[in-house]
C-alpha cells in the first residue's frame, strides 16, 4: 500500500508539471487553460498551506509556553498577538484602520530596524571576515567593498580630484568586473534551477515524501 | 499553435544528458572539485551529533510556487541527507521556512528520513516549521531556534534576499558552523561575508551530489556542465558573429 501511495504522488507531480512546463513552449489555447487552471489550483493550495504553517507555528509556541521552556514568554507573547491580529480581522476586515495600523506602527518599524540592522552586521562580518578567512578571494572581496565605498560616500571638503576619480572606478568595477560576474552567475544559478526542476519532474526527487 | 522550437530543443538536451550521465552514473563515477563549504558540514554534522547538538536547516523565505522554489528544493535534498545522519541522535535536525506549502514539505521530508530509518516514533511535527510569514519577521525568528534548540550546524539553503545576511549573521554569533547560499546574487554578495562558508553561484543546487544522495544528483552537475560549455561557446559564437556583422 505504501509502495502504492507514492507511485500516485509521483505520477501527479510528473504529469501536472509536465503539462505546466509544456505550457511554456507550445502555444495551444487548450494547454495554456490547463497550464493557468492548475497555476490557479497551486495558489489557492498555497494559500491554505500558509493556514496549516502558520497554526504549526502556533503549536509549536504552545508547546513551549506548555513546557516552560526557556524564552516561553516571547512564545506566550507571540500566541497573544497572534490571535488577537487574527481576531481584530475576522471581525472587522483585513483593509480596517485598526488593522491596518498594527502593520503601520508595529510590524513595518520593527522589519525597518532589522533591516538597519544589517549595516552594523555588515561591518562587524567585514572585520571578522579579514580576522578569519585568509585567502585571494577574500582578499580582492574587502579591496572591492572599500574602494566602492569610498567611490560612493561623501568625501570631506569636497574631496577634489579624487571624488570624480573613485566615482569613476566604482562604475568600472560595477558595470564592468560586477555585472560580468553576477551575469555568469545568474546562468549558472538558472541551470542548477532547472536541474533540480528536472529532477522532480522524472521523479527522482520526491519533496512530498515517500 | 506556435511551438518554441529552440527552448524545446534545450530542454530535450538537458533531459536526455540527465538520463545518460544516470545510466552511467554507477560504472562511470563523476569526480568533483573539492568545496571546503560541504566538506566541512559533513565533519560538523558528526560533531553535532556526538555532542548532542542540532543541526538546522533554514529552506529560505521564498514561496513554493515560483522560480524562488528551486533552491528550497535543493535544499530539501540537503534536509534528507542532515535527517537521516541525526534522526537517532538524541536531537534530531529541525528545518524553517517563512513559507507554509514549505513548511509542510520539510515535515514530509523529516517523517520520511525517520520512516526509512525505522524511527518514525522520534520523529516530532514541529521540527519541521514556518517561522513567519515575511523575510524579516523571519529573520527576526532565527535567534531563538538557534538558541533554544542548542544549535551548532546552521546551513541556509533556499531562496533569501538580504535577510539571509542577518540570519547568517545570527548563526555566527552562536559561533555555529555557517553553511550559507541563496539564488540571489546580492544576498550570496551578503552571505559571502557573514557566513562562514558560503556557497557561491550554482552550489546551492550541489548539495544532493556532494552529500551523495543518489546518482541523479551527480548525473544533475555533469548535465550542467555540459550545458554551461555549450552556452559559453555559443555567446562566444554570438559575438563574435555580432562583431563582424553577419547578424545584427
Amino acid at each position: 500500500m505504501k509502495l502504492g501511495a507514492w507511485i500516485v504522488w509521483t505520477a501527479v507531480a510528473m504529469a501536472i508539471g509536465g503539462i505546466v512546463l509544456a505550457g511554456y513552449f507550445v502555444d495551444l489555447p487548450e494547454l495554456q487553460e490547463l497550464r493557468l487552471l492548475f497555476m490557479r489550483w497551486a495558489i489557492l493550495l498555497s494559500a491554505a498551506a500558509l493556514l496549516l504553517g502558520i497554526l504549526n507555528l502556533l503549536a509549536a509556541h504552545m508547546h513551549k509556553v506548555s513546557q516552560q521552556e526557556a524564552g516561553w514568554p516571547y512564545s506566550g507573547l507571540l500566541i497573544v498577538i497572534l490571535l488577537g491580529t487574527l481576531v481584530l480581522g475576522l471581525v472587522f476586515g483585513p483593509d480596517n484602520r485598526v488593522v491596518l495600523s498594527l502593520f503601520e506602527y508595529i510590524q513595518l518599524p520593527v522589519e525597518s530596524t532589522l533591516m538597519a540592522l544589517l549595516a552594523v552586521s555588515l561591518a562587524v562580518a567585514g572585520v571578522r571576515m579579514v580576522a578569519r578567512r585568509h585567502d585571494v578571494y577574500s582578499l580582492i572581496f574587502i579591496l572591492t567593498a572599500l574602494l566602492v565605498l569610498l567611490g560612493t560616500a561623501p568625501w570631506p571638503f569636497g574631496g577634489g580630484g579624487l571624488t570624480g576619480y573613485f566615482g569613476w572606478l566604482r562604475n568600472w568595477l560595477a558595470q564592468v568586473w560586477a555585472a560580468g560576474a553576477a551575469r555568469g552567475i545568474v546562468l549558472g544559478i538558472a541551470l542548477g534551477a532547472i536541474a533540480t526542476g528536472l529532477r522532480i519532474l522524472l521523479g527522482a526527487d520526491r519533496p512530498y515524501g515517500d | 499553435m506556435s511551438i518554441d522550437v529552440v527552448g524545446l530543443t534545450v530542454l530535450g538536451v538537458f533531459i536526455l544528458l540527465l538520463l545518460i550521465f544516470a545510466s552511467l552514473g554507477r560504472r562511470w563515477q563523476p569526480s568533483f572539485r573539492k568545496l571546503p563549504s560541504y566538506e566541512a558540514l559533513g565533519t560538523a554534522i558528526e560533531r553535532a551529533v556526538e555532542a548532542g547538538e542540532r543541526v538546522h536547516v533554514s529552506l529560505g523565505t521564498g514561496s513554493v510556487i515560483g522560480p524562488e522554489s528551486a533552491p528550497a528544493m535543493a535544499g530539501l535534498v540537503v534536509l534528507s541527507r542532515v535527517a537521516s545522519a541525526t534522526a537517532m541522535s538524541d536531537r534530531p535536525a529541525v528545518a524553517t521556512t517563512a513559507d507554509g506549502a514549505m513548511a509542510i514539505l520539510a515535515q514530509d521530508t523529516l517523517r520520511t528520513a525517520h520512516a526509512r530509518l525505522g524511527a518514525s516514533e522520534r520523529y516530532e511535527p514541529t521540527s519541521g516549521r514556518m517561522l513567519g510569514a515575511t523575510p524579516y519577521s523571519y529573520a527576526a525568528g532565527v535567534p531563538a531556534v538557534l538558541a533554544n534548540e542548542n544549535v551548532s550546524v546552521h546551513i541556509l539553503n533556499g531562496s533569501f534576499g538580504s535577510e539571509g545576511a542577518l540570519a547568517a549573521d545570527f548563526g555566527e554569533r552562536r559561533q555555529a558552523l555557517v553553511v550559507g547560499g541563496s539564488d540571489d546574487v546580492h544576498a550570496q554578495a551578503l552571505m559571502y561575508a557573514t557566513a562562514e562558508h558560503p556557497l557561491v553561484g550554482e552550489e546551492i543546487y550541489a548539495g544532493g551530489a556532494y552529500l551523495n544522495a543518489g546518482v541523479f544528483h551527480g548525473a544533475s552537475l555533469r548535465a550542467q556542465d555540459v550545458l554551461r560549455v555549450l552556452v559559453i561557446l555559443a555567446i562566444l559564437a554570438g559575438t563574435l558573429l555580432s562583431t563582424l556583422g553577419v547578424i545584427p
